[in-house]
């Protein structure tokens, strides 16, 4: 009770900082210094339509090689906290069953859910989206194919070496940009082309299905790593 | 509206912490902090919101010379994205942990797992 | 220069490279994993050097090609070059130490410490809020993967509990910095500093918020219990990460944020650094388990570095070289404390004391636990001189108070432990380790003694200090470190010629008070030496230690300036402790000896820091112009410091034990030569301060009364003791309370007293302590009622120890009574009665223990078991017979050592000098031949013997009586021995004066610190919930503290 008590007092004392934040918040009615450099500059300067996208794999390029690297982190993380003391020898598990509905769907919407995560990621300097997003839905695919039958083994090694194939262009690409642009991970390595075309934005394209890759990845070998748990009491 | 968002935001984070505070079973408490990561995205795109304007993606309609006038601030779009995939490696990190505290033994309360102490 | 950018490059390399290789080529993924941190840490070095050296610019790198604020830039400076050197060779050292875990877990593990690695490079570099915020989710994360390495089941929930804070902390992070990027425009630390965001709305909290997540990765007090459990449970190796590397790393990005506050937000950190000091400090106290006090006290540390970064506004351009000094110590020392823990089975501390297999790996462990409690030569001493000297030059006393008082409980707790290692039973395995886990230790050790040089030089070339380092006596002591594996014959021949010559080169140098010290030091160090010729084998550990203190006390006689005398002082104190634990039964007389020590040290330090006032550098001499109101408190300060090495009463608790349980030639360095090192401290501070008022109480007069107290308790303490060395012990209390009270009275003749009990004091007690030693070494025990009638026996430790109590007593002929003489002439001229009758009492006290030496241990009955005793070893009775001489020399012809002396006094006390003429030596009272003393005394005593005999010629020899024995068997053996419980009745009346009254004081003091730690350690019941809400209420009080509520 008094625990519940100092709980809520606490809280209280956090929710007052919010709210002190929160009321003398006031909204920019004009750009601030650094959006209005992108807004300006990402057109002529980077080539990509989609200004977010020019910011994450771009600007703050550093960010999101951190970012692709706490998926890394994360997946091996999770695939060794789950092999942690595991037994050599497999108990064979039961075969749930799953129904009609689920495997025939699963064969007719994997294919397609892929497609879609590529399309995502390939466009991710034109339209919204992009190599976390297109990865993502790449990985629900796996996923789907996991529920559909979830004895079915995916490969370790295949998912590892695309993983690495991914990350290493991904450092690669970016050091390029310290020899032949203006620093690392710039994305003018290759030309930027005409705005708002699929070839163009430089590098971005390619560095963005790269990300796409190597997160579809990351998210596969965290979903194939849980599926191989067994079920705890 | 962006104040109903941003404090609404808040709202989920202060959710999300009481949850973590009062719920001993370590599944409750990564759910509440996923409330929590998820007010702050809130709070986040919020930031980034300006009244009237459009998303921050060039073409026939915001042309790059038009562009500082017509769209949003794109920065906290940008970190929004970066601080989702962290929060979902966090996220991804604990349930393997809890997944393991509990295959060792047996219990997911958190007042359990006091054998490191003083 | 290779782009810094490369740092992180290279581990995802690396990192990326491993998912090529099969899981099962283990040794080519470790090799590639080596290879990259090498890597990495030759390009942090290259950068050192190039800073360092060639004084190289700091460059900004920037990405995306675009300049900042518009694209992330990262910058490399001497301070990130520094700092990323560290944390590449900690990761580095400890990825060798990892070699069987990583081999165990693969691949992956190794990516993940490629990765931590990375970030807090990452965390060092970069220049950008958000930037910062990746890396710290990465080093975060890293954390929670790195804990799998340790084979303690309990790591796992200890990683739980630091995600669940972590979770907690990043929700602030990232509001903090979009409300700060919304309030400036930018994400870039120095566009934010330069927009001072604290200015603009909503700045203020959005800064709170942001310093709330990086602060409390540096487990701030009380929302730190995550970080214990982490501490205590992960692998060694990745606790020297997380200790050494990761706390760098939270440290730097502290410092540039703090950079975006400003001037306001140093005071909290300030407070939140010294809290955090103290209470970890105080909570470590009671903890057994090595690496859980091992938490506490980095996280001690840390709160320290924390509290300087938020005294910035006084430190300026020096904050770098002081909060850089305790870092590197901090990491150096912890991560080679870690890595060394990893050796040991048991995690009690005294499972430790298996490293006494292992000389080596004692050096390392007493080079770390040096480099933590700031002792000389190593950079956290240079700093702590540094920062205390500008705390008190700006008046900072309550901080420079805690931090010393913080200070001194880590040191107490380190060097219980030492003692533990030392003197603790030790199990009958060994150490098993391989290169891998030598290397690293051995790696820190090197580097902190190389840093140790490098903090030298900064602080001469900034602070004019000199490199103590570069001091030929410490060199020649250090040098012992190394010669360590000759025979022990063959170092004290080197001791002794070292310490000769270095006295025939120097002599010329020392004032007439100076010599007299010079002498004892040298060349009466050098005769004790001889004692040491007695023992066998190799004495591991002896010479270094002992020489150590040698070389402070020669420092500290030729020093002239406060820091190289405080230098001195700290070395001899340190040597001398390792000499006094070398005792049996010694361990915790050590302990209080070296928590006395460091206190008074402390108290010497904050006394010259106030004199100095912010001045860089301070010559002794100008403590005479020190003026009301400062003077009468660094006169306090400074005595009280002092008088913990003389053992004066209250602060005497240490010296009984200390004294008697060291080796037999041991204690007489200790008590002949060490307890001088106070005399000359006070000497120094009475020479150039003289006389001080403080609320109108004439601080001398207090002095005298100490003296006084201290000669009177310290007999009487002495006469009911049984131990023969303990008695001595006592008697020295006594007689260093006679020189105080010489002192204290500030005239001529009192100092020239002093000085008689200098010298006296040496001879005779280094005499008398050899012939004890020497007679408890052939009987095997020190109760003197088990002795008895051993004058036949030993026949040379009988002539000692007369000479040598005659000479105590101070009854003529011999130099005690000149001593004496000059002493009641001394009192005569001044008019403090009461102290007067006090040491007029002690006086005849003295004679009654010292009788017992002869009448108890020398004449009576020979006990049964004694019947074969055979004299003392050579080499023991060889200087006591010098010291006869001595004793005689300086009896007949006191004026080769005083009436230089003498004449020096007139310039400090033209008044009442003593006129020598020939023999004779005149006072306005009276005078003195000693000579003729000599004489009369000799015949008297020579007619007296010859009746003596005359009438016993026919005496009969009593045989063994053994009346106590008839039909019965007494209970205890000693009430069988008259001389047992000698003084009973005196100590009816008299004994309510020597209640250990000090003691119980003293003990209640720690009883009350340990149960305060005891209780208040509880607060970390180990939940994880309850850790998530000590971050809460820290961050709600720090809240409302900012705000002013």
């Amino acid at each position: 009770m008094i625990k519940r008590f100092i709980t809520l007092l606490l809280l209280a004392g956090i929710g007052a900082i919010f709210a002190s934040l929160l009321f003398t918040y006031v909204p920019d009615s004009e750009l601030n210094r650094t959006a209005d450099y992108y807004a300006g500059h990402t057109a002529s300067d980077i080539g990509a339509a989609n200004i977010v996208t020019a910011i994450i794999v771009t600007y703050r390029g550093l960010d999101t090689l951190g970012e692709v690297t706490v998926l890394f982190l994360a997946s091996s993380i999770v695939g060794l906290v789950l092999s942690l003391g595991q037994k050599q020898h497999k108990t064979q598990r039961n075969r749930v069953a799953v129904g009609e509905l689920l495997t025939t769907g699963s064969r007719f919407l994997a294919p397609l859910i892929m497609l879609l995560g590529v399309y995502v990621f390939v466009n991710g300097h034109l339209t919204p989206g992009g190599g976390f997003q297109g990865g993502a839905i790449i990985a629900s695919g796996m996923l789907l194919l996991l529920l559909a039958d979830p004895l079915r083994h995916f490969s370790h090694t295949l998912i590892a070496t695309l993983e690495s194939f991914s990350g290493l262009s991904y450092v690669a690409l970016g050091v390029l940009g310290l020899f032949m642009a203006g620093g690392f991970l710039d994305n003018r390595i290759l030309p930027t082309g005409t705005l708002g075309e699929l070839i163009s934005a430089g590098a971005i394209p390619l560095i963005y299905s790269l990300i796409g890759l190597k997160v579809g990845a990351e998210f596969s070998s965290m979903l194939a790593s849980l599926s191989e748990t067994e079920d705890l009491k | 509206m962006i104040y109903m968002a941003m404090a609404t935001g808040f709202l989920l984070i202060l959710i999300g912490f009481y949850g973590a505070l009062t719920n001993r079973n370590l599944l409750r408490m990564i759910v509440a902090f996923t409330l929590a990561n998820t007010g702050v995205n809130i709070v986040i795109v919020a930031i980034g919101y300006m009244h009237g304007r459009t998303a921050p993606i060039l073409d026939a309609a915001v042309t790059a010379s038009a562009a500082a006038a017509r769209i949003i601030d794109p920065v906290p779009q940008a970190l929004v994205l970066t601080a989702i995939v962290i929060g979902l490696g966090v996220t991804a990190l604990m349930l393997a942990y809890a997944y393991k505290l509990y295959e060792r033994k047996g219990t997911l309360d958190i007042a359990q797992y006091t054998d490191l102490k003083w | 220069m290779v782009n810094a950018l490369y740092l992180i490059v290279a581990a995802l390399t690396a990192a990326f490279l491993l998912g090529f290789l099969n899981p099962a080529r283990r040794s080519a993924a470790y090799t590639i994993t080596l290879l990259a941190l090498t890597f990495m840490s030759c390009v942090s070095a290259s950068w050192v050097w190039e800073f360092a050296v060639n004084n190289a610019a700091p460059v900004d790198i920037f990405t995306a090609g675009t300049e900042p604020p518009f694209a992330i830039n990262l910058r490399m400076g001497l301070h990130e070059a520094a700092l990323t050197l560290l944390v590449n060779l900690t990761g580095l050292l400890s990825a060798l130490y990892l070699k069987d875990a990583l081999f165990a877990l693969g691949r992956r593990g190794m990516a993940v410490l490629l990765v931590a690695v990375m970030a807090l490079c990452g965390i060092i570099l970069t220049r950008d809020i958000f930037n910062l915020f990746v890396f710290f989710e990465l080093a975060v994360i890293s954390t929670a993967g790195l804990m799998l390495f340790s084979d303690d089941s309990r790591a796992l929930a200890a990683g739980f509990k630091y995600l669940i804070v972590s979770q907690v902390l990043s929700v602030f992070f990232l509001i903090g910095i979009i409300f700060a990027y919304h309030a400036t425009g930018t994400l870039n630390i120095d566009g934010m500093a330069e927009a001072s965001l604290g200015m603009k709305t909503g700045g203020s909290i959005a800064f709170f918020m942001l310093f709330i997540a990086v602060v409390a990765e540096l487990k701030p007090f009380p929302a730190n219990g995550w970080a214990l459990d982490i501490y205590e449970s992960a692998h060694p190796a990745f606790a020297a990460i997380f200790s050494a590397a990761t706390g760098a790393a939270a440290i730097y990005a502290t410092d540039k944020l703090l950079l975006i506050g400003g001037a306001e937000w140093l005071p909290i950190s300030t407070g939140i650094g010294i809290v955090t000091f103290l209470a970890a400090n105080l909570l470590a106290l009671p903890q057994t388990n090595d690496r859980r006090l091992l938490a506490y006290s980095s996280i001690a540390q840390t709160g320290l570095i924390l509290a300087v970064l938020g005294q910035r506004d006084i430190l300026g351009d020096s904050a770098p070289f002081i909060a850089g000094g305790l870092l590197f110590s901090h990491a150096i020392a912890k991560a080679g404390l870690y890595w060394l823990s990893g050796l040991i089975a048991g995690r009690e501390l005294a499972d430790w004391a298996i490293l006494r297999s292992r000389p080596l790996l004692i050096f390392a462990f007493v080079t770390f636990i040096a480099m933590l409690s700031g002792l000389p030569p190593f950079p956290g001493f240079y700093a702590k001189w540094e920062l205390v000297h500008m705390l008190a030059g700006e008046g900072r006393l309550a901080l420079l108070a805690f931090i010393l008082i913080g200070a001194l409980i880590e040191a107490a707790y380190l060097f219980r432990w030492f003692g533990y290692i030392i003197k603790r039973e030790q199990t009958d395995q060994t150490i098993a380790c391989t290169p891998f886990q030598i290397t690293p230790i051995l790696a820190a050790v090197v580097g902190g003694w190389a840093l140790g040089l490098v903090w030298g030089d900064l602080s001469a070339s900034h602070f004019g200090q000199s490199n103590l380092l570069l001091a030929l006596p410490l060199l020649f002591a250090l040098s012992f470190l190394l010669l360590d594996w000759l025979p022990a014959w063959v170092k004290n021949t080197l001791a002794i010629a070292g310490m000769v010559a270095f006295f025939t080169l120097t002599y010329a140098e020392y004032d007439p008070l100076r010599l007299i010290f010079a002498i004892i030091f040298l060349i009466g160090g050098a005769i004790i030496f001889l004692a040491s010729y007695d023992a066998h084998g190799r004495r591991i550990g002896f010479y270094p230690a002992a020489m150590l203190m040698y070389a402070g006390l020669t420092m500290l006689i030729r020093a002239t300036d406060t820091f190289g005398f405080f230098a001195a002082w700290e070395l001899l104190t340190l040597g001398s402790y390792f000499l006094i634990l070398r005792g049996k039964r010694s361990e915790p007389h050590a302990l209080s000896y070296v928590i006395f020590s460091l206190g008074g040290a402390f108290l010497i330090l904050a006394g010259f820091a106030l004199a100095a006032q912010g001045a860089p550098q301070f010559d002794l001499t100008s403590l005479s112009q020190l003026t009301q109101p400062l003077a009468p408190w660094v006169f306090l300060l400074l005595a009280i410091g002092f008088m913990t090495k003389t053992a004066a009463i209250g602060l005497h608790i240490w010296l009984p034990g200390a004294h008697s349980e060291a080796e037999t030639d041991v204690s007489p360095m200790v008590s002949g030569i060490l307890l001088k090192a106070g005399l000359f401290g006070l000497m120094v501070l009475l020479m150039s301060m003289g006389k001080q008022q403080l609320y109108g109480v004439e601080l001398t007069h207090v002095l005298l009364w100490i003296g006084a107290l201290s000669a009177l308790l310290g007999n009487l303490m002495a006469i009911f003791e049984e131990d023969a060395k303990r008695l001595l012990a006592y008697s020295s209390i006594g007689q260093m309370g006679y020189a105080l009270f010489g002192l204290a009275l500030m005239n001529h003749l009192g100092w020239l007293m002093a000085l008689m009990f200098v010298i006296n004091h040496y001879i005779y007690k280094s005499m008398l302590f050899l012939s004890a030693g020497g007679v408890a070494k052939r009987t095997g025990t020190r109760d003197m009622y088990k002795m008895g009638g051993l004058i036949t026996l030993m026949p040379l430790s009988f002539i000692a120890t007369l000479i040598g109590i005659i000479a105590v007593s101070g009854v003529p002929p011999l130099s005690g009574f000149g001593g004496r003489w000059i002493f009641y002439n001394a009192i005569l001229t001044t008019d403090y009665r009461l102290p007067m009758i006090i040491i007029f009492f002690a006086g005849p006290i003295a004679f009654l223990y010292l009788f017992r030496l002869i009448h108890t241990i020398f004449l009576g009955q020979l006990k049964d078991e004694h019947r074969k005793l055979k004299e003392a070893p050579f080499w023991i009775i060889l200087p006591q017979m010098i010291f006869v001489a001595l004793l005689m020399i300086f009896a007949m012809f006191p004026g080769l050592a005083l009436r230089r002396v003498d004449t020096y006094l007139n310039q400090f006390f033209p008044e009442g000098g003593l006129s020598w003429a020939g023999n004779t030596i005149t006072s306005s009272y009276g005078y003195w031949n000693p000579i003729a003393i000599m004489i009369i005394v000799c015949v008297i005593f020579g007619t007296l013997f010859a009746w003596l005999l005359f009438v016993n010629r026919r005496a009969q020899k009593v045989k063994q009586f053994n009346i106590v024995f008839s039909a019965e068997r007494p209970f205890r053996p000693e009430t069988t021995h008259y001389a047992w419980n000698f003084f009973a009745p005196y100590r009816k009346a008299l004994g309510f004066l020597v209640q250990p009254f000090a003691t119980r004081f003293w003990g209640t003091l720690t009883d009350l610190l340990h149960t305060t730690a005891d209780l208040t350690r509880r607060l970390y019941d180990g939940n994880g919930q309850s850790y998530v809400f000590h971050l809460f209420a820290f961050i709600v009080v720090v809240y409302l503290m900012r705000i002013g509520v």
